[in-house]
């Protein structure tokens, strides 16, 4: 099996690694979205596993999970996590942590917990809040930083081990290396002969997500020592703005069009990876001045930066258009969208707006033709 | 209907409705002769606004204006056409985008001094930043608001414990946060407007809001155990207006009015509605009355005797001054002013001798109410239609009659 076809495979089958994990006898913590420092975790013998739902699970049948009174979990990927962890799909984590990130990733941290106090015979992992602010002011900062450190103290409660400046230190190291691979493929992508298509490039980043860092970083090493044979890709260049995409459906469909997604703006793709920890000061302040200073994702205030965010990534990658795709209810990144595609048009480059998207495509080639004259229109 | 003596007309509501048509119209002269001018949402800062004397538009109450003058679908399509959600909780921001005051309420509104704007949801900060560029305003971003202010679901009975006990229901860190947030925006408020905040005041304030919320009370429990009803829903849900202007005497006095006008209709026998043979409890989300009262009423005596607003009123906004800290009291109000339960919804309906519960809503919330103690009447939509006057009928044929 190539180095690809691994980190494929673990795409697929993202419990893999982690199953092996415990066989071994490690623990496993799960987290949802990417603002709670895998560093700590990594540093303290843990194994990060980030949640991610399924398309072809029956999230769609199910609709709407709504529970207590405002808890519910609209966006098809919570819900469909939340139906997951529920029907014990996830029942080999040990902890999960779950963040103030959008309010259904709020709720369904409230949902769980309602859940677990009422119906003691579910089984699920010991749960923990991470509070964090959706804004990036000085006192924010503090604030954060105290979670941060709460953080740290609980999984030292778990593990029964400090986790020591050298501990974090290492852990930094390797996921600073992991971001540095990344960036190659992102750099792979955006050069002028594409070398890696966006159907693949979201394998490669999302399996950093699924597997031990230390791991995936040897993978990856081996497949980016292989570059000289990738082959060139042509067809038009293609940035992806919008809704988290934690499966292949779309790029899939946009790659069949003749055009290739050189970069995008998501949580499951280039913006997961930004910003390497400062590795020569105090670790802990820095891994926490990462998190403070990380890019965005559309929850986050002001506005500006996610647009001026979107602008950057897409010139940078010299794109010919912009697809932006927003799933049903997920209107925290539908409002920043007009902005976004009002400076891609100032800058000449055309958008595609697919909105109120579902989460699981099924209408494949309807949405196969609307993209098709997208990259049609462009070429002409 | 047929009896005298329930024609009578309530007087508090309609000296409210009148108020506060007077009251629009005098904010709006203050703001035309350039005093400053707020705009924030519903229980997440107007309180110290009034204290501090600074003229607030109060977001949902806006949009109300909109939705009376039956200008959500113009204001819908404005977003539609900028490609935005087309939400009710934007329409302000469609009225300002729109700028054609001629179409809206109050012919549109001035230019605030600030706009701000909590994280009680994922898109509240982000249209309030919107609304505020579009005006050319200042905007203030507050991180903690409503559904914010608590980590883990409140126990069952968190509205017996909420007035004298908040402190147990809201997070320590997230409340002394909020703190600093509202103090960080006196200041800016203080400084840019030279208006004036004090310990005094908002103690005062929390006071009045306090009693105006036991009047309130009063009057509902009067109304709970007297049938047929003394007081219509509307009456009653028109009293909610008077929330705009909690923390006032003139808040306090309105529901202390009502209440004693509430008390003589129940000694002089006066009724609203005197055919009332089943008592329902009527849940939505806008606190209006239900389209098809009229109507279950005449056909089987059906009343919906109160609405879960009533609840918020008497169950969710008054708290006691912990500490002599006032501010802090207030803060812990903008975090958790209420949580809605099935546990909840069912306390009320029983406490007005209701036997069932009307609501729009699914078949997990119907098993969660009759799990809580009462029945759940589950109508398709809120309209006055066929599908929901069946389904009140097949629910009042087969299980009240
Ligand atoms: S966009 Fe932000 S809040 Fe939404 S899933 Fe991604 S990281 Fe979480």
């Amino acid at each position: 099996m190539s180095a690809f076809e691994e980190l494929q495979k673990h795409y697929l089958e993202r419990d893999l690694a982690a199953q092996q994990w415990k066989k071994s006898g490690g623990k496993v913590a799960g987290y949802l979205c990417n603002n709670v420092p895998e560093e700590f975790l990594l540093a303290a013998g843990l194994f990060p596993l980030r949640l991610s739902g399924d398309p072809q699970g029956d999230t769609e049948k199910i609709g709407n999970y709504s529970e207590q009174g405002n808890v519910f979990s609209r966006e098809g990927f919570v819900a469909s996590i939340l139906h997951m962890i529920l029907q014990g799909k996830y029942d080999y984590l040990d902890y999960l942590i779950i963040p103030h990130a959008r309010d259904s990733v709020h709720r369904l941290y409230t949902t769980l917990s309602y859940r677990q106090e009422t119906e003691p015979d579910l089984k699920l992992p010991e749960l923990y809040y991470l509070d964090n602010l959706h804004t990036k002011f000085y006192s924010a900062g503090i604030y954060n930083c105290e979670r941060w450190l709460e953080l740290k103290k609980q999984l030292e409660k778990w593990t029964g081990q400090k986790i020591t400046d050298e501990k974090l230190s290492q852990a930094i190291a390797v996921t600073n290396e992991n971001k540095s691979l990344l960036t190659k493929v992102a750099d792979l992508r955006v050069a002028d002969r594409p070398r890696i298509s966006g159907f693949d490039a979201l394998q490669i980043i999302g399996s950093s997500m699924f597997m031990h860092k230390k791991e995936h970083n040897k993978l990856l090493r081996e497949y980016l020592s292989g570059e000289g044979d990738f082959p060139e890709r042509d067809g038009i260049r293609l940035f992806v703005e919008g809704s988290p995409l934690d499966n292949l459906q779309l790029y899939e469909i946009i790659e069949s069009c003749g055009a290739t997604v050189v970069a995008e703006d998501n949580c499951w793709g280039n913006r997961s990876f930004d910003g390497p920890i400062d590795e020569t000061g105090d670790p802990v302040e820095a891994v926490i001045d990462r998190y403070n200073n990380k890019a965005p994702c559309a929850r986050m205030y002001p506005i500006g930066e996610r647009i001026e965010y979107c602008l950057q990534n897409a010139r940078a990658a010299k794109v010919q258009g912009a697809i932006f795709h927003v799933n049903r209810f997920d209107e925290m990144q539908a409002w920043e969208v007009p902005d976004e595609m009002k400076v891609l048009k100032e800058n000449g480059i055309p958008s595609l707006y697919l909105k109120d998207q579902p989460y699981r495509i099924d209408d494949t080639e309807a949405l196969r033709a609307r993209i098709s004259e997208f990259v049609k229109g462009i070429s002409r | 209907m047929s009896d005298q003596s329930s024609d009578k007309q309530m007087q508090t509501p309609n000296a409210v409705r009148a108020y506060q048509r007077e009251w629009i119209e005098r904010t709006r002269q203050r703001v035309k002769q350039g005093e400053p001018f707020a705009i924030c949402n519903g229980d997440d800062f107007e309180e110290i606004l009034n204290v501090m004397d600074i003229p607030v538009i109060v977001i949902n109450y806006w949009h109300a204006l909109i939705t009376t003058k039956k200008m959500d679908r113009y204001y819908q399509n404005i977003l539609t056409e900028r490609d935005y959600p087309a939400t009710i909780f934007s329409m302000g921001l469609a009225t300002t985008m729109d700028n054609k005051p001629e179409m809206a309420p109050w012919g549109g509104l001035p230019k605030p001094s600030i706009i701000i704007g909590g994280a009680r949801q994922d898109t509240e900060m982000r249209i309030l930043e919107l609304w505020a560029r579009e005006f050319g305003s200042v905007f203030w971003p507050i991180e903690y608001a409503i559904w914010h202010g608590i980590e883990k679901v409140p126990p069952p009975n968190w509205f017996e414990r909420i007035r004298d006990h908040w402190d147990e229901l809201v997070d320590p860190h997230k409340l002394d946060y909020r703190v600093q947030e509202q103090e960080k925006l006196i200041r800016y408020l203080e400084v840019s407007t030279g208006r004036k905040c004090s310990l005094p005041k908002l103690r005062q304030a929390i006071e009045l809001v306090n009693e105006q919320m036991d009047y309130w009370r009063m009057a509902r429990d009067l109304i709970a155990k007297t049938s047929p009803s003394p007081v219509s829903l509307r009456d009653q849900l028109s009293m909610y207006q008077v929330m705009w202007h909690r923390g006032t005497p003139h808040g306090r006095d309105f529901l202390k009015a009502y209440y004693e006008e509430v008390k003589d209709r129940v000694e002089k026998g006066i009724t609203a509605c005197p055919d009332e043979k089943i008592r329902l409890m009527w849940v939505n989300a806008l606190g209006t009355p239900p389209l098809w009262g009229k109507w279950a009423e005449e056909t089987y005596g059906a009343v919906c005797v109160t609405h879960n607003y009533m609840g918020i009123a008497v169950d969710s906004y008054a708290r006691t001054i912990l500490n002599d800290d006032p501010m802090r009291t207030l803060a812990a109000k903008y975090m958790m002013l209420f949580w809605t339960t099935p546990e909840w919804i069912a306390a009320q309906a029983k406490h007005s001798n209701c036997r069932a519960v009307v609501t729009v809503a699914g078949r997990q919330t119907k098993a969660a109410y009759e799990k809580a103690g009462i029945p759940m009447v589950s109508i398709p939509s809120e309209r006055d239609d066929e599908a929901t006057r069946a389904a009140i009928s097949k629910f009042i044929e087969s299980n009240l009659l």
